[in-house]
């Protein structure tokens, strides 16, 4: 569903993105691994459109969408969640789902979207004219990712969604990706720190390191992904030494 | 002191008031989606001004002034709304959209530069522009007479229009979803972009909108004082920056506020100290230096900028 060939992403004269190769196939979980400045943002904000790959293909449902600007990728049906969550703190937390909704012109379909976001996450219905800068972290990143979710995208990106976050609201938040990709059968590409959930949800995984892809797996390849996460984990470890 | 002075005051304050408004809120709606403060925009003001001129003296040969005077005010604002509309729209277009991610200073520059040209632009091609040019009274003359409180029709129609502009303009940000969009990029204009807005669009409008209000402002002063001049735009952009910076830049009930207070506080300067009215703008731009050095962040606390 989602290519990224070749790959080459600069920032001024300094090179973030090496020749990155990947894949998000349709209706699975892909999950990008990398530490700190690895390049995980960059990535996102290449596909999303924020930022213009140097070199290189972005392919969406087989058609290149590194020319487009960010409404038209967004129109294409690509949603974020950004890092931080990024919620427009001074709007309530309804016109922050109406936002979401911008590409959507049809007022009943608006609704619908609304009333599934309340019912994924209650505590959102609850709250709906609050203001979204006074929830909390939890209910912020709920916000951002019923944000997202109002466009009906088909490829969902998901920058750090745990980060920040209590380990039982870490645990509601994977449950609801894993729901919404079975449910809806909406694609996933997400971002972890946290490679250890992550990986225990995702189709695939590439661990991305210095801007470039060092190690990849995918499908029932249990044992790489085992291979990933003692690789990936003891780096962690290595660094924290 | 006699309370019906008190009271005269206060109209003449609100109709001050009511100009400076119109004007703060352009600069506040700029900065707000682009971070801009935008020195040309007390031209577009000087622009409606002589936009309504034209305007009015097309109907001066037909005998409509007097008849349909109501209609003619209208017609009037709303022309000078549209063109200077477009004129903000196309420096927001051809200059500062091409310019955008310069410097603050930069930008700051810009602005001062297409505000030299426009004033001189009209100076040199209005006929007789280096002159100030009567603006003729469309009013039948006459006032309304409360208990010794002289309230002119002027004064009625300019604090009357103010008010429903100010409250269209509410409507507009709160209750569409331009207006939303408008909000959500200036609290986060790359989150909005990520969310699909197309931004170019928005910041457009937001030009339209706050120079549309701006020129208001210019014809209602044609109106009120009779007289306009192509330099009429110099002093008002400041007054109009001022009056933002008071309420707190980036917040629209802050200028709307901080446009009537400035007003206010000219007025009664002008009133009651003796001496006071060759003061006027002195106190007033004396009240926005106590707020840059005490509140820079303005009454309604729209905070400083900051950037995560």
């Amino acid at each position: 569903m989602l290519a990224l060939k070749n790959v080459m992403t600069h920032y001024g004269s300094i090179r973030v993105l090496r020749n990155m190769n990947m894949t998000a196939g349709k209706g699975e979980i892909t999950c990008l691994l990398g530490s700190n400045g690895a390049g995980k943002t960059t990535t996102i904000k290449t596909i999303i459109g924020l930022v213009k790959p140097s070199e290189g293909e972005v392919l969406f449902e087989g058609q290149r969408i590194d020319n487009l600007n960010t409404p038209q990728i967004v129109q294409k049906g690509i949603a974020i969640v950004p890092e931080g969550r990024r919620v427009f703190p001074k709007l309530s937390v309804e016109d922050n789902l109406l936002i979401g909704a911008c590409m959507i012109d049809d007022k009943k379909r608006i609704e619908k979207n609304l009333l599934k976001s309340y019912e994924l996450f209650p505590r959102l219905g609850e709250r709906k004219t609050q203001v979204a800068g006074t929830l909390s972290g939890g209910e912020q990143q709920m916000l951002a990712m019923c944000r997202a979710l109002m466009s009906e995208p088909k490829l969902l990106l998901m920058d750090e969604p745990s980060l920040g976050l209590a380990p039982i609201l870490i645990k509601e938040i994977f449950d609801t990706i894993v729901r919404i990709n079975k449910e809806d059968g909406t694609t996933i590409l997400l971002i972890e720190q946290n490679a250890h959930k992550a990986i225990a949800i995702a189709d695939r995984v590439y661990v991305l390191q210095k801007g470039e892809i060092v190690m990849e797996s995918h499908g029932e390849d249990t044992l790489s992904k085992e291979r990933i996460e003692n690789a990936y984990l003891h780096k962690t470890v290595d660094k924290a030494v | 002191m006699d309370f019906s002075v008190v009271i005269q005051q206060l109209i003449n304050a609100l109709t001050l008031g009511s100009m400076y408004s119109l004007v703060a809120v352009g600069f506040t709606l700029f900065f707000g989606v682009i971070d801009l403060i935008n020195f040309a925009h007390g031209e577009i003001y000087m622009l409606g001004a002589f936009v309504g001129l034209i305007t009015v003296g097309f109907f001066a040969g037909t005998g409509m002034l007097a008849s349909h005077f109501i209609l003619v005010l209208f017609i009037v604002l709303i022309v000078a709304m549209v063109v200077s509309g477009l004129a903000g729209a196309i420096i927001e277009r051809a200059i500062i959209r091409p310019m955008r991610g310069a410097s603050d200073l930069m930008m700051l520059l810009l602005t001062l530069g297409v505000s030299i040209i426009i004033r001189e632009g009209v100076m040199i091609f209005y006929p007789n522009g280096a002159n100030p040019q009567a603006f003729p009274d469309l009013f039948p003359g006459g006032s309304v007479n409360l208990m010794g409180i002289v309230l002119k029709y002027e004064q009625m129609f300019v604090i009357g229009f103010a008010l429903l502009m100010v409250l269209l303009l509410h409507v507009l940000v709160n209750k569409t979803k331009y207006g939303r969009y408008m909000l959500a990029i200036s609290q986060d204009r790359e989150a909005a972009m990520m969310m699909g807005i197309d931004i170019n669009k928005i910041i457009t409008f937001t030009f339209i909108v706050g120079s549309a209000l701006g020129a208001a402002g210019g014809v209602m002063n044609g109106m009120y004082y009779n007289i306009i001049k192509f330099n009429m735009g110099f002093l008002i952009g400041i007054k109009g920056f001022s009056a933002a910076v008071v309420g707190g830049l980036g917040n629209i009930y802050g200028a709307i506020v901080g446009g009537f207070l400035l007003g206010f506080l000219e007025m009664f300067a002008a009133a009651f100290i003796p001496g006071g009215s060759q003061y006027q703008d002195v106190i007033g731009f004396a009240i926005v230096i106590l707020f840059l050095v005490f509140k820079p962040s303005g009454i309604f606390n729209e905070k400083v900028y900051e950037k995560v």
